[in-house]
C-alpha cells in the first residue's frame, strides 16, 4: 500500500477518519493524500460561486494547517489538495489520478439533509460503486 | 422613520431565513431568496395586506435595482478580457448562437402557442435566452476543462451570451430617442477611457481606509444607471460593461471585489431577489399551469438545440453530454432580471411574470436535479486521448472566473 486518498470535509467523521487514515499511512509508510472538495451551490449561482469556492478553499487550507501539525509529530507530510464540484466524482477522479491504493472517507450519516441526499447523494456510496480501489468508509 | 426601520428589519429578517434555508439545503441564495419572497408574500399578504412589504416604497426599489447594478458588476468583471481578445470569433458565433437559438424559440412558443402580444413575446424570449456563466464555469471546474483553451473559450462564449441578452433588453425596449443616442455614445467614452484611467486614479489615491475604490465604482454605476434609466433602458446593461472592460484591473483587485461582494450579499441583493419573488402571483401559476410547462419546455429545447451539438463537436460521450447538456440549460440571475424589467416597465403583466419567474427557476432548478439524480458520469473525465485536441491540467488553487 503506497498511496492513500483521504477525503475531509472538517466534519467529526471526517477527523475520525483522518486520524484513522493518518495510523494506517504511518504502519504501511504510505503517502498520505487528504482531500477536501468545495462545492458550489446548486444551481451554481453568478458571483456566488465563486465566494463560496473562494471561502471553502481558505477554510480547508486553515485546517490542513492544523491536519498537517498532527501528521507531522508521527513523522508523516501529508499532500494536501482541494478540487472542486461533486465531492464524490472529485474523490474517485482524484484518485485515479494519483493512482491511490486506498480511499478512506468518513460516514456522514443522518447528518445530511433529506434535500442534500437528493442534491449529492450518499457520498461514500457514490465512492463505493465508482473507485477503481479499496474504499474504506470510518464510522 | 419607525416604519422604515420596522419594513427594513422584516426584509433583513427574510434575507437571513432565506440564508439559512440555502445553508441547510445547499441551494444558491439567490433560488432561496426568490422563493422566500413568494411565500412571504403570499403568506404575510393575505394576513396583513398586500403592501406589508412594501415592495414597490422607494427606498427598497433603490436597495433592490442597486442589488442588481453591482451584482451585474460583478458578473462582468469575472471575465477573462485575454481570451475574449485571442479567441474573439468563436466565443462571438458560440455566445450569438446560444443567445439566438434560445431567444427565437422562447419568443416563438410565446406568441404562437400562449398567444402573447408580440413585445410581451420578445421578452419572454430574452428572460429565457441566458446561460448562467456560473453553472457552465462550475462544470468547467469540475471537469478540469477551466484552464484550457477550450474551457475559457465557451466561458468566453457565456459571456457573450449574457450580454448579447443584456443589450437585447437595454435596446428592444426602450423608444430610439435622442436619449438613447446621447446614453450609447456617453457609454462608448465611458468604455474607452475607464480600463485607461481606472488602475491610474487607483493608484494614485487608493488604498485608504476611506474605500475610495468602492465609491468610484458605485458612482460609476450609479451615474450610467442614471443615464440609461433616463433613455428608458435598463441600469444593469451600463453595469455588465463596466465589469466587462475593467475585469482586466478591477476584477483582479480580489481585495476590493470581496468588499463588494460583502456590500451586495449582506444588504443589496436579498432586496433585489426578495422583491423579485414577492411579485410572483401563485394563483396565476395555479390557474394556468400549462403555459409555465410550454414556457419551461420551449427554453429547455432551443437552449438544448444550442447546447448538445456543441458537446458532440468535442466529443463528450453520451452520459456526459446529456449531463452538460442539461446544466447549461440552467438561468437564475439575468433571467429574474429582465421578467423583472418587463413587468416594471409595462410590457407584461404580473401573470406573464409569473409563469417567467417559474421558467426560469424551474429551469435553474430541475436540471440540476435531474443531472445529478441521473447521470452521475461513471468515467467522470474522458482521457486526454480520448478528448482528441483538448489538453487537460489540474485545476489550480485560487483559480477565479478571470
Amino acid at each position: 500500500m503506497k498511496d492513500l486518498v483521504l477525503a475531509y470535509d472538517c466534519s467529526d467523521s471526517a477527523d475520525k477518519a483522518f486520524a484513522f487514515g493518518l495510523d494506517l499511512a504511518v504502519r504501511y509508510q504510505a503517502t498520505l493524500h487528504v482531500l477536501s472538495v468545495a462545492r458550489p451551490p446548486e444551481p451554481p449561482s453568478m458571483v456566488e460561486t465563486q465566494e463560496v469556492l473562494e471561502e471553502s478553499e481558505a477554510r480547508f487550507r486553515e485546517s490542513f494547517r492544523g491536519l498537517d501539525e498532527q501528521a507531522r509529530v508521527q513523522g508523516l507530510v501529508p499532500l494536501f489538495e482541494v478540487r472542486a464540484g461533486h465531492p464524490a466524482e472529485q474523490i474517485v477522479r482524484y484518485a485515479e489520478e494519483v493512482e491511490a491504493d486506498v480511499i478512506i472517507l468518513g460516514h456522514r450519516g443522518h447528518s445530511l439533509s433529506f434535500v442534500d441526499r437528493w442534491l449529492v447523494g450518499s457520498i461514500s456510496k457514490r465512492v463505493l460503486t465508482y473507485a477503481h480501489c479499496t474504499v474504506i468508509v470510518v464510522r | 422613520m419607525t416604519g422604515v426601520w420596522a419594513t427594513a428589519a422584516l426584509w433583513l429578517g427574510l434575507a437571513l431565513v432565506a440564508t439559512l434555508i440555502s445553508r441547510w439545503l445547499h441551494v444558491a441564495t439567490a433560488l432561496s431568496e426568490i422563493v422566500v419572497g413568494v411565500v412571504a408574500q403570499f403568506i404575510l399578504g393575505a394576513a396583513l395586506g398586500g403592501a406589508v412589504l412594501g415592495a414597490n416604497d422607494s427606498w427598497v426599489k433603490f436597495l433592490a435595482g442597486a442589488g442588481a447594478i453591482v451584482l451585474t458588476f460583478l458578473a462582468g468583471a469575472e471575465l477573462d478580457p485575454g481570451v475574449l481578445k485571442s479567441q474573439w470569433k468563436a466565443t462571438v458565433v458560440i455566445g450569438l448562437v446560444g443567445f439566438t437559438a434560445p431567444f427565437l424559440g422562447c419568443a416563438a412558443a410565446a406568441y404562437l402557442l400562449l398567444h402573447w402580444t408580440v413585445m410581451a413575446s420578445w421578452l419572454a424570449g430574452v428572460a429565457l435566452s441566458t446561460t448562467s456563466v456560473a453553472v457552465v464555469y462550475s462544470v468547467m471546474l469540475e471537469l478540469g476543462l477551466n484552464t484550457t483553451e477550450y474551457g475559457k473559450a465557451v466561458l468566453a462564449a457565456c459571456f457573450v451570451n449574457d450580454l448579447v441578452t443584456v443589450i437585447a433588453l437595454g435596446l428592444i425596449f426602450s423608444p430610439f430617442t435622442l436619449h438613447t443616442l446621447v446614453f450609447v455614445l456617453v457609454c462608448l467614452v465611458a468604455f474607452v477611457a475607464l480600463p485607461w484611467l481606472t488602475p491610474r486614479f487607483f493608484r494614485r489615491y487608493g488604498g485608504r481606509p476611506s474605500e475610495l475604490e468602492a465609491k468610484y465604482i458605485l458612482l460609476l454605476l450609479f451615474a450610467l444607471g442614471a443615464l440609461a434609466s433616463w433613455a428608458d433602458s435598463e441600469p444593469v446593461l451600463p453595469a455588465y460593461l463596466i465589469g466587462m472592460v475593467l475585469a482586466g484591473t478591477v476584477g483582479k483587485d480580489h481585495v476590493l471585489v470581496r468588499r463588494l461582494r460583502t456590500l451586495t450579499f449582506g444588504l443589496l441583493t436579498p432586496f433585489y431577489f426578495i422583491r423579485a419573488g414577492s411579485f410572483v402571483s401563485l394563483g396565476a401559476l395555479a390557474a394556468a399551469p400549462l403555459t409555465f410547462l410550454v414556457l419551461f419546455a420551449a427554453k429547455m429545447v432551443s437552449k438544448s438545440i444550442g447546447v448538445y451539438p456543441a458537446t458532440l463537436v468535442f466529443r463528450y460521450p453520451r452520459l456526459e453530454r446529456a449531463y452538460t447538456t442539461l446544466l447549461m440549460s440552467t438561468g437564475l440571475t439575468f433571467g429574474s432580471i429582465s421578467a423583472l424589467f418587463g413587468l416594471t416597465h409595462g410590457v407584461i403583466t404580473q401573470a406573464q411574470y409569473s409563469y417567467l419567474i417559474a421558467a426560469v427557476i424551474g429551469s435553474a432548478v430541475i436540471p440540476t436535479l435531474i443531472a445529478n439524480a441521473f447521470y452521475l458520469p461513471r468515467h467522470l473525465i474522458p482521457r486526454e486521448t480520448q478528448r482528441g485536441d483538448v489538453h487537460l491540467e489540474p485545476v489550480p488553487q485560487g483559480e477565479g472566473l478571470g
